[in-house]
């Protein structure tokens, strides 16, 4: 299948599953009045109606913001695992996820509620602690994956102090971290796609040289590219992006990591289609868990990504061999 | 570590094929990986009168090229999209291949055998498959000096004595071709110079043809034996003690 062929059939769901997701929810809407309202200059009359707050402020902004936030990881997967020579390689495993979580849960544990900037600044400080400690190591690959892992597990140790010291807190911190899109709003939305457009802008511009150190450090030296300045830059655009994603909306696994596999055994390692396709995969595969999550009651949508995505991904390992990228 | 590279190969110009020889763990790979920028030096390495540590790693692309022992190309990129690789140094960020580009790639493969290959896997290729597909994206990348460790290992003799012939036709077309060698019949044929390196040091310089006996024993601590066909081409056997 051509890469133009993949695309395309990653659109058709992408547009699918957002007609599902605006066509359905608790209010009954009609089809033609959704399309109708998603018009952009509605009358001042008809924007204050209930149907246009449903489709206009909840509907719209979820969908937007589940899409944007898929991107942002599927980009950040395909990144972080070709920078990083490693397939186990995601926003996660780095450590942005455990300290947007101890920010958050800090902040929310002093009942101050500037939550989504804390959990933010949780998320890169976590990032330059694992740059710099992995800097200080050696500025290996390895090393970088060695002192994700260690702050992680520190800040993780951190979130669970707070959550046993926090008495009545605790079920506010618990539902933080659970994550999910039923809180997006414009802005959320916002910030979140713009986020995933510049890291995926970013790492596009510099796909080919993200081809050229996955062979190794002497290849990618060999043909001009200062892997140390590459790997600065593109590690701070989609630590930046998954961030963002991270702060609006919880801990949602395993997109970052599944998608940029899943897409590399359709359309290979090649970085500049398979960072268009993670995009688009990451956002369908988001938006889609978002609705099941919905449809089960509001579950957080990480079990689902990792409930379904899991066994998925299992069968896929098992199906056909995966070449390591 | 190499300690003294005082007396190294200094003054090696264009249009010159330079083979390495030494036991395993002699430096030549560390000589070849400091000519290529990768490692810092103490004193001092000049390429085109300019000190190399000076160069930014982008030009250096277009003028030096390595082709490295190993490479982690366990990759599904089509050995199309590997040999195309080469063209970073020449291409802007946002581009993509331009037709000279794509000539470029299509001449590298035509000259390395790889052209039946072109669209196959780069992670399905046998090693010396891929090592050729490797050499041909180094074509591609078309530095003025080329850095070669171990060109033609994981070859058979045929494509051994082609990787030669083309490393040959190279320094002819005003390269410098830099390698290091293992079979020291291949290198006394085709090099027009071979550096003799042993523990970190320089033991000798001798031309092609100029190999003899005392520095092949000196250099890898066994004897050696040398036959001569009827047509006058020298081949050296260590004896085994």
């Amino acid at each position: 299948m051509s890469i133009l062929a993949i695309e395309a059939a990653l659109l058709l769901v992408i547009v699918c599953v957002s007609l599902w997701r605006m066509l359905s929810g608790d209010v009954d809407i009609p089809p033609h009045r959704v399309i109708s309202l998603l018009y952009p200059f509605l009358p001042l009359d008809s924007e204050a109606s209930l149907d246009a707050i449903v489709v206009r402020s909840v509907r719209l902004p979820r969908l937007l913001s589940a899409l944007g936030a898929g991107a942002s990881l599927g980009v950040a997967g395909v990144v972080l695992q070709g920078l990083l020579l490693n397939p186990m390689a995601e926003p996660y495993t780095l450590g942005i996820a455990s300290g947007a979580a101890f920010g958050g849960a800090l902040v929310i544990s002093s009942s101050v509620m500037a939550v989504v900037p804390a959990a933010f600044i949780g998320a890169l400080a976590a990032m330059a602690a694992v740059y710099a400690i992995a800097e200080r190591a050696g500025g290996g690959r390895v090393h970088i994956i060695l002192a994700g892992v260690i702050v992680s597990a520190f800040l993780s140790a951190g979130v669970t102090f707070l959550k046993a010291v926090a008495d009545e807190r605790i079920g506010a911190i618990v539902l933080w971290l659970m994550g999910g899109f039923s809180g997006s709003s414009p802005l959320s939305a916002f910030a979140v796609w713009l986020a995933a457009a510049f890291s995926f802008f970013v790492s596009w511009l510099y796909g080919r040289h993200l081809d050229a150190v996955s062979l190794g450090e002497e290849a990618g030296a060999s043909l001009g590219v200062d892997e140390r300045n590459l790997r600065i830059l593109l590690l701070s655009a989609v630590s930046m992006s998954s961030a963002v994603a991270v702060s609006f909306f919880g801990i949602i696994g395993f997109v970052g990591l599944v998608v940029p596999h899943v897409m590399r055994m359709l359309t290979g390692s090649t970085h500049r289609p398979l960072l268009c396709c993670s995009f688009l995969g990451g956002a369908a595969l988001m938006a889609a868990a978002d609705g099941a999550a919905q449809l089960c009651g509001e579950l957080p949508v990480g079990v689902i990504t990792a409930m379904i995505g899991a066994p998925f991904f299992c069968w896929l390992l098992a199906r056909r061999r995966m070449s390591n990228f | 570590m190499l300690k003294d590279m005082s007396s190294g190969p200094e003054g090696l110009s264009q249009g010159r094929l330079v083979a390495l020889i030494g036991p395993n763990g002699s430096g030549k790979t560390t000589l070849l990986r400091t000519l290529c920028g990768l490692l810092r030096y103490d004193g001092s390495v000049t390429l085109y009168g300019r000190e190399l540590g000076t160069y930014r790693r982008r030009e250096l692309g277009r003028i030096v090229g390595m082709l490295p022992q190993t490479s982690g190309a366990d990759i599904a990129y089509s050995v199309h999209d590997l040999i195309g690789l080469g063209r970073i140094p020449h291409g802007g960020l946002v581009s993509g291949r331009s037709e000279d580009d794509e000539a470029a790639v299509l001449n590298a493969a035509r000259v390395m055998g790889v052209e039946p290959l072109l669209f196959r896997q780069a992670s399905k290729l046998s090693g010396g498959e891929m090592r050729r597909v490797l050499m041909a994206m180094l074509l591609a990348q078309d530095p003025a000096v080329f850095l070669l460790d171990e060109p033609s290992s994981a070859s058979d003799i045929k494509h051994a004595v082609r990787m030669f012939s083309i490393m040959k036709d190279l320094s002819s077309s005003g390269k410098l071709v830099v390698s290091a060698v293992h079979d020291i019949n291949l290198a006394a044929r085709f090099a027009d110079a071979l550096v003799v390196i042993k523990e970190g040091r320089i033991l000798d310089i001798v031309p092609g043809g100029g190999l003899d006996e005392d520095i092949l024993s000196r250099l890898y601590d066994v004897s050696f034996e040398l036959f001569m066909s009827s047509g006058g081409e020298k081949a050296w056997h260590a004896i085994a003690e």
